[in-house]
């Protein structure tokens, strides 16, 4: 399953910030994806269609259950396991940047970061015009700027 | 395109390339691209956070040979790696859909005991309480209502048991972490003993569904045992 695995688990904590609800989702989203096999078309685009999947997914988890407000300092075990590991300081701090960032800020950001996705299909994976995305990007990279430079 | 507008594009797209003559004549711009392409850099870094293994079961038999329904054709050939993943949901698939509750319910007993085999972390000791708002997260009110009389929860976490999203709780005892898994949807006629290799506990039946309630050998559960009871309300 190799990269794509490591993609979509990836994907799905960043969108949760949170690891077990990651875990929790890609399993669902993986039997979902096994049910409805016969809706992927193209081969290419797997990795798409599960992403997307993973997307509604959690949707549907926040959906019933209701979102909790994320205190940095106040955060679950599974919160702090996505900032625990710390490498060194500047990732460390990334991360605490990438965390706090708004949900529509952080994710089409994951997408063109570790996913390689051009601005058109993050538009379309999200719903979005084009236009709006590249304002997201550019606000996200712009806060994670300014707060890096923040000591 | 002045400065405004080219910072704006690499800002949206570090590796934007467009520009070239105004950036030619920017120092500032070109440093400024660098610059982004730098945070690009460790952003990139940041969000390759650390994967876990995918463990596979062996694949039974009769999992192998199972198929799902189809609308028609498959139109290509499933990749190796969907091969994989989905001989993973199909064993899911088995036990959450085509196992009668009724014929089998000591089948129950057991995919409890092999799912607190795969939660190691949740057998930990440990004194620090999972704040509350994490538990009526993993409890929500249209499930359950655990008042606060059911002890110091140090694990909560939503998990599959048959099929069902159930709240996976860890209170601790004398001798180590207690599992309590709620199972509103798990009729069980008579309560059913849960024997493993070093845990041990019972699957009480509790109005229309069950608690699961497992700890480690030697711990003595009666009084836990009644005051779960005492403390959890279905709400389904």
């Amino acid at each position: 399953m190799g990269g794509c695995y490591q993609d979509i688990y990836r994907y799905a904590v960043w969108l949760s910030r949170d690891r077990t609800i990651a875990e929790d989702v890609v399993q669902e989203a993986l039997l979902r994806a096994w049910k409805s096999l016969d809706a992927l078309r193209d081969e290419g685009a797997a990795t798409q269609w599960l992403l997307t999947i993973v997307r509604r997914e959690n949707a549907r988890h926040f959906e019933r259950k209701r979102p909790e407000t994320v205190d940095i300092d106040n955060l679950t075990p599974a919160q702090s396991a996505l900032l625990a590991e710390r490498p060194d300081e500047e990732l460390h701090g990334m991360r605490r940047a990438i965390y706090e960032l708004d949900d529509d800020y952080r994710e089409p950001l994951v997408l063109q970061v570790l996913m390689g996705y051009s601005t058109n299909e993050i538009a379309e994976h999200m719903g979005l015009k084009q236009g709006a995305v590249l304002t997201r990007l550019h606000r996200a990279r712009a806060r994670l700027r300014e707060r890096m430079a923040t000591p | 395109m002045n400065c405004d507008e080219y910072r704006a594009a690499v800002c949206a797209e570090p590796s934007f390339t467009g520009g070239a003559e105004h950036l030619e004549g920017c120092a500032a711009c070109r440093q400024f691209r660098d610059e982004m392409r730098a945070l690009d850099e460790t952003i990139g870094r940041a969000l390759a956070v650390e994967v876990p293994e995918l463990k596979l079961p062996a694949a039974d038999p009769s999992v192998v040979a199972f198929s799902p329904p189809r609308r028609s054709g498959r139109r290509f050939p499933i990749p190796a790696w969907f091969a994989i993943a989905a001989t993973v949901a199909i064993a899911a698939l088995l036990t959450l859909h085509f196992m009668s509750p009724a014929a089998d319910r000591q089948s129950l007993a057991d995919e409890v005991l092999a799912h607190l085999d795969g939660e190691p972390n949740a057998l930990l000791p440990t004194d620090v309480p999972v704040p509350a708002g994490r538990v009526s997260a993993v409890v929500p009110p249209n499930i359950a209502v655990l008042n606060g009389n059911a002890g110091l929860i140090t694990y909560a976490r939503t998990c599959v048991i048959d099929g069902h999203l159930v709240p996976h709780l860890v209170i601790q005892g004398k001798k180590g972490a207690i599992t309590i898994i709620l199972m509103p949807e798990e009729k069980v006629a008579n309560a059913m003993p849960v024997e493993g290799k070093t845990v041990q506990g019972v699957i009480l039946p509790v109005g229309d569904g069950s608690i699961a309630i497992i700890g480690e050998r030697g711990e003595r559960l009666d009084d836990v045992q009644q005051k779960i009871l005492k403390s959890v309300t279905w709400k389904t």
